[in-house]
């Protein structure tokens, strides 16, 4: 080896201090609660090649996708035309990385002694980028064009100053200009950050000794993927699921993977998934393979910090316009559903091979929810919120209760302290729904009922609860769990005058209540092996009956003690086997 | 006399002061797990001073994070609004560790069933929506009992607004209850956010007995030993408050022993005339540290117990000093993982079985380790050569690390240092630089065991003004603990505009808080003249989530001074977050913290007459200086060296319990309180 291993070993961790100290200044600086309580963005640093050495992340779904951008960059403008303080723009789904019109990427060339050394980048879900519906993404938009301003990696700054042509234009076309300019200047002083910290890097150990710690860097991570892989059983491993519909018809749409593990390789193939839909539900490639980034990642070591080489040996197959490979211009405004479903399918071809790093299947979806309106000074609200939902049981523990899902991460629910004082919504519960479901010898977490109560005059509802129809999946003899879904109540009556899992902008008016309500996580093993002391101390705790301790758990609870009764449960559990 | 006495895992700290000459002494005694009074009592015994004569106690304890952390409290239920009792459950929801699909969340110290709803609701405005039914709390406090239920909290939503609600239950479950330890979360902080102040309310209510029989049996301890002036406790907002508040809010004492340590290195600022400090606590197991800005440290609110990179942790909403702390101590480990890359920390070997180089059993290679194999820790004068150390199994232990990445041993004890000044470099960064702060400005106070060791270095790296070692460095934060003064936080929220607000509304809030917090300190025997007050505001430009902390002028609210106010968070926003808006602001929490001033001594001066350099030469040793290589230098006994002398680097300073390095290019000078100060030789860049 040319290089000492000491001075890798503090590049390395400079940088991943460079590339978290920009995101926290992306996140301190945005007016939007994506951002900065969703932690919906993602920064990082680059070899000039474009490959990723460090990045910090609050969601999983932006890893692998930031790399992309730089090449989509260096592709368009070749290295030489690049100069100091350039910032280029995209935030185009269907190439360079993108997802949907909402999450935009910046990206600005680094330079040390008048040699590009490397590149920040960043990529953040801005709230507002026009299009047909307040907030941008929707469920019904059917091409492209009504979801937004299209950035098609173009130089919106050079040599430190900003394009004033393309800020009006970009104000001019969306609803909220000062938040969305707002996002723009986050972005951009994150990236002056990662600048300054990337030059004192290089300034202290000269342009060689850096790109070579780099390529060691890079080297080392797929060191170890590969040796985690080699761990692995070889084999090839299928799922398939449904999804609930594309939002516009109601047909289910139909997804399948085949995982392959071989000796030096990892790859996942999607063929045969359902043609891209007509509805906003398509993802494009790059979502693929950060699903697949994210699960290779959570089933090899979760928590090295990731860099490139991590992936060199990951492959993705997909032919392309099916649902997970849409091309412009099909809809893609709510892709992040359709890319949950490519992790949940690589998760639960994988489950068997890997229990002791994988649950029983989730609430998956993000239960993405808009309410729009105007407040008591008739200023213009958006509420955006994801809900957090049951997760799947474990080998050897039931699932996590209220757990925001695996498209999200470092993402706080909204405390309804804030929430009430924000927006004009009355909280009126906030608690664990707890449906029988997801039952086994460990079971699935419970999901949450979020109730608003309207004290606005007249309020818009859009809501996309995706698992509404197939609810998340059990293993090994446990239960499914049960669905995601939406209700809206009049006044204080007990029916409600609605059900479903995808709204677009459903009208409410002052004393409407809106229940959001996410499912319990899926079982494993049979519900009758479960230990009747969890069953019990699960009545004790208001979870469950006791008649679906006996009917559901064959365990036999003394109503007065709440004492198990061991010898009814014995004879119960010998006539259920 | 004045007496500081901190618990910590090991060791039982103790510093006393001596009002009349200004003599400093410590001791020393092993902690005693199961009765930590006793560890307590036998310092003050072992050092043969009089409790009598003791004019002021404090003391910092490990009982409340032990008993958390070990969960070993009271039965605890929780009364909570109707709809509501599944938020501490529930929290915020988020997966820190965002790959980790088998992730387990923080469980709740308070089962389901033991967490009870009260018909009741006000809104964000104060507002009674429901008024509370009291029915509900009587057969709540019925079920408790019959439960065997010891400790309750309360936490009804919006009670920061208005709290009348709560403190009515609170009244009735004490009259149905008297039993029953109750905990009021509108009494520990008016802070909204509710799944953060009803965790808060519960901790507190779940440490009340443990934390109160201890303070009783110590109070009981000390009496028997003559002690009569009162008892205070550390609280983790670096003041102290007697064991009377330490009983009924002992949730306060969370932080209570590192935050010594910064109060300390705040007061050895004021004392060397360097008001801007960084606090640099090296100890076995990690580092810790903190910034002071124009001498206060920096206080949040945002603590959470057994937070890490990958769990939640458990939030306590109540001020604690904001300490920075990463797993890179004396004790930390070096590794190399499988695919050939070297680490140092995060775990430990601790004291048990400790360095290799000590041959208590260690066999893996620590910081430790490679500072002898580098020689900058003299092995025969560890810990005033009490403990002999043995560089061959130092030698032994680096040897594996350095064979499969193909350097030497010596190559390798040097990048383990290497690697953990890094990692103390980016914690120090983390504190200044990524908030704002330019370590230029600053100066470092380096203790505990091996702050003075890694000090020299960290000057060189951010380019610090200085670093100062203070005496006695390894148990400085008992002595911090002897400078501090007593303080209570108090804090509401209410989001107003800064350009629509009623000034003569914020002067209420103030007044209130004041109030309160005077008839506190009255409590604590301390008369109003000697009450210092001071206030802060939480403001952001509205649709921000983020605040910035703002001091604000005492008295009377006025338009002009809300202007003044205005330009301030422009200004500290921009400082923060390198830019301003030009969008309405927004006022969201109002804090004010009271000093109960106590008087300090002043500390006792070095009669330095008699020493001179040669005096304090105690030979030469051969030690690694990184890229400057080796050095044959002077090493000097701390207590003999001259006063206002400069030594020029390379030079070692060795002192019984710790080791200062001072690099080529760097100098060193002991100053007339015995500090010890290290610059760089040019200051340029």
């Amino acid at each position: 080896m040319d290089i000492d291993p000491f001075t890798v070993e503090i590049v390395r961790s400079q940088l991943i201090a460079a590339s978290e100290e920009s995101f926290i200044a992306l996140g301190k600086s945005s007016q939007s609660p994506i951002i900065y309580e969703v932690l919906d963005y993602a920064c990082a640093i680059t070899d000039r090649e474009g490959n990723i050495v460090a990045q910090a992340n609050g969601v999983p779904g932006f890893l692998g996708t930031l790399t992309f951008a730089v090449k989509a960059v260096l592709e368009k403008f070749p290295p030489t035309s690049l100069r100091p303080g350039d910032t280029v723009i995209t935030n185009d789904p269907y190439v360079g990385g993108g997802n949907h019109l909402s999450d935009v990427a910046l990206i600005s060339p680094i330079f040390s002694q008048e040699k590009l050394v490397a590149f920040g980048v960043n990529k953040a879900h801005w709230t507002e980028v026009g299009g047909m519906a307040p907030g941008s993404w929707t469920t019904d938009s059917t091409e492209i064009y009504q979801e937004g301003l299209q950035f098609p990696v173009i130089r919106i700054g050079k040599g430190y100053t900003l394009d004033r042509s393309l800020l009006d234009l970009i104000a001019h076309n969306v609803r909220t200009p000062d938040r969305t300019l707002g996002d723009l200047y986050a972005g951009i002083a994150s990236l002056r950050t990662a600048e300054s910290r990337v030059k004192e890097i290089v300034d202290r150990c000269g342009v060689d000794m850096f790109e070579r710690c780099i390529a060691e860097i890079l080297d080392h991570g797929e060191r170890l993927a590969r040796q985690a892989l080699a761990a692995l059983p070889e084999g090839t491993y299928r799922a398939e699921e449904y999804m609930d519909d594309d939002g516009l018809s109601g047909d289910p749409v139909y997804v399948c993977v085949k995982v392959t593990i071989g000796k030096d390789r990892f790859t996942a193939d999607f063929t045969g998934s359902s043609p891209a839909v007509r509805g906003p539900i398509n993802c494009t490639r790059t979502r693929l393979h950060s699903a697949t980034r994210s699960i290779f990642k959570a089933v090899t070591d979760p928590e090295f910090p990731v860099n490139d080489g991590w992936f060199r040996p990951l492959e993705v197959v997909c032919p392309p316009r099916t649902v997970f490979t849409a091309e412009r211009p099909s809809p893609v405004s709510t892709y992040w559903e359709t890319g949950a479903y490519a992790c949940d399918l690589i998760w639960r071809a994988l489950f068997e091979i890997f229990s002791d790093r994988l649950t029983a299947g989730h609430s998956l979806s993000v239960c993405g929810t808009i309410i729009s309106g105007k407040d008591e000074d008739n200023e213009t609200f958006i509420l955006v919120e994801p809900q957090a939902g049951g997760w799947g049981a474990g080998v050897d523990k039931d699932g996590e209760n209220g757990l925001v899902v695996v498209g999200d991460g470092e993402t706080y629910v909204m405390p309804v302290e804030v929430c009430e004082a924000r927006y004009p919504l009355l909280v009126e519960r906030y608690a664990f729904n707890t449906p029988p479901a997801g039952a086994g010898a460990f079971r699935g977490g419970f999901g949450l009922i979020r109730d608003y109560r309207i004290v606005c005059e007249e309020a818009s509802l859009t809501t996309t609860f995706g698992r509404h129809k197939y609810p998340p999946w059990g293993a090994g003899g446990g239960n499914d769990g049960s669905e995601n879904g939406v209700y809206v109540f009049k006044g204080d009556k007990k029916k409600p005058v609605l059900y479903g899992g995808k709204l677009a902008r459903y009208p409410l008016e002052k004393g409407d209540l809106v229940r959001l309500q996410t499912g319990t996580g899926g079982g494993f093993g049979p519900p009758q092996e479960r230990d009747p002391q969890l069953v019990r101390a699960d009545v004790e705790n208001g979870f469950l009956s006791l008649t679906d301790a006996r009917e559901v758990y064959a365990v036999e609870i003394d109503p007065s003690t709440l004492r198990v009764d061991s010898e009814k449960t014995k004879r119960l559990r010998g006539a259920k086997q | 006399m004045r007496f500081a006495s901190d618990i910590g895992g090991t060791f039982t700290d103790l510093a006393y002061l001596d009002e009349s000459t200004g003599a400093v002494g410590v001791g020393k005694s092993k902690t005693t797990p199961g009765d930590f009074a006793r560890g307590v009592t036998e310092t003050v015994k072992s050092r043969n001073v009089s409790v009598a004569d003791a004019t002021f106690f404090v003391h910092g304890s490990t009982i409340v994070i032990n008993t958390l952390t070990e969960r070993k409290g009271s039965k605890t239920g929780l009364l909570t609004t109707k709809g509501f009792r599944d938020v501490l459950e529930i929290g915020r929801a988020n997966r820190p560790d965002i790959y980790n699909l088998y992730y387990t969340k923080p469980k709740p110290f308070v089962p389901r069933r033991y967490r009870l709803e009260v018909s009741e609701r006000v809104n964000f405005k104060g507002e009674v929506l429901l008024p509370m039914n009291e029915e509900d709390v009587r057969l709540a406090v019925e079920f408790f009992l019959s439960e065997g239920v010891e400790a309750v909290a309360v936490c009804f939503l919006h009670s920061y607004a208005n709290p009348d609600h709560e403190r009515r239950c609170g009244e009735l479950v004490k009259k149905l209850a008297p039993g029953l330890r109750v905990t009021l979360s509108c009494e520990i902080t008016g802070e909204w956010r509710e799944y953060e102040r009803t965790n808060t309310a519960v901790l507190n209510s779940y440490v009340m007995k443990t934390a109160g029989e201890y303070l009783d049996t110590l109070g009981r301890r000390l009496s028997g030993l003559g002690m009569k002036t009162a008892c205070h406790v550390m609280q983790s907002n670096g003041g102290t408050a007697t064991f009377e508040m330490g009983r009924r809010a002992p949730i306060n004492m969370v932080e209570s022993g590192p935050v010594g340590g910064v109060i300390g290195a705040a007061v050895i600022g004021r004392i060397a005339d360097e008001k801007n400090v960084i606090s640099f606590d090296v100890g076995g197991t990690t580092a810790k540290t903190s910034l002071i800005e124009g001498g206060e440290p920096r206080i949040t609110t945002g603590y959470r117990i057994e937070w890490s990179k990958g769990f939640a942790g458990y939030p306590v909403l109540v001020p604690t000093v904001d300490i920075v702390e990463i797993g890179a101590g004396g004790g930390s480990i070096a590794w190399v993982d499988s695919a050939g890359a070297l680490h140092v920390g995060p775990e430990s070997a601790g004291a048990d079985p400790g360095p290799a180089c000590c041959g208590w059993g260690g066999k893996k290679p620590t910081v430790t380790d490679a500072n002898v194999l580098a020689g900058r820790i003299n092995p025969r004068y560890f810990l005033g050569g009490e403990i002999p150390l043995y560089e061959k199994l130092a030698r032994e232990a680096m040897r594996p690390v350095a064979d499969s990445i193909g350097v030497t041993v010596e190559e390798a004890a040097m990048g383990v240092i290497r690697l953990a000044d890094s990692s103390m470099v980016n914690a120090l960064k983390l504190v200044s630089v990524r908030r704002g702060y330019d370590p230029r400005e600053f100066c470092i106070v380096a203790f505990g065991g091996g702050g003075a060791m890694h000090a020299a270095a960290l000057v060189r790296e951010l380019k610090v003004k200085k670093a100062i070692v203070p005496t006695n460095p390894a148990v400085f934060s008992a002595w911090g603990m002897l400078m501090t003064d007593l303080r209570q936080d108090f804090v509401k929220t209410c989001i107003r505009r800064t350009d629509r607000v009623d000034s003569a509304e914020l002067s209420r809030f103030f007044d209130e808080m004041e109030g309160r917090a005077r008839d506190s300190l009255k409590r604590q025997q301390i008369p109003g003249g000697r009450v210092v007050y001071r206030r802060s505001a939480d403001m952001r430009y509205a649709g921000q989530e983020h605040t910035v902390s703002v001091p604000l002028p005492g008295g009377a609210v006025t338009p002009e001074k809300l202007s003044l106010i205005d330009e301030r968070f422009h200004r500290l926003h921009e400082r923060a977050y390198a830019f301003r808006l030009d969008t309405p602001i927004e006022l969201v929490n109002y804090h004010l913290t009271a000093f109960g001033v106590v008087d300090k001594p002043d500390l006792k001066k070095v009669d330095g007459r008699a020493l001179d350099l040669a005096g304090a030469c105690k030979g030469r040793r051969r030690v690694n200086f990184d890229e400057l290589g080796f050095h044959e230098c002077e090493t000097y006994e701390r207590e003999l060296l001259p006063v206002s002398e400069r030594i020029a680097g390379p030079a070692v300073v060795e002192e019984p319990a710790s080791t200062c390095i001072v690099f080529p290019g760097q100098s060193l000078a002991r100053d007339e309180y015995g500090f010890l100060h290290i610059k760089n030789d040019t200051t340029g860049g």
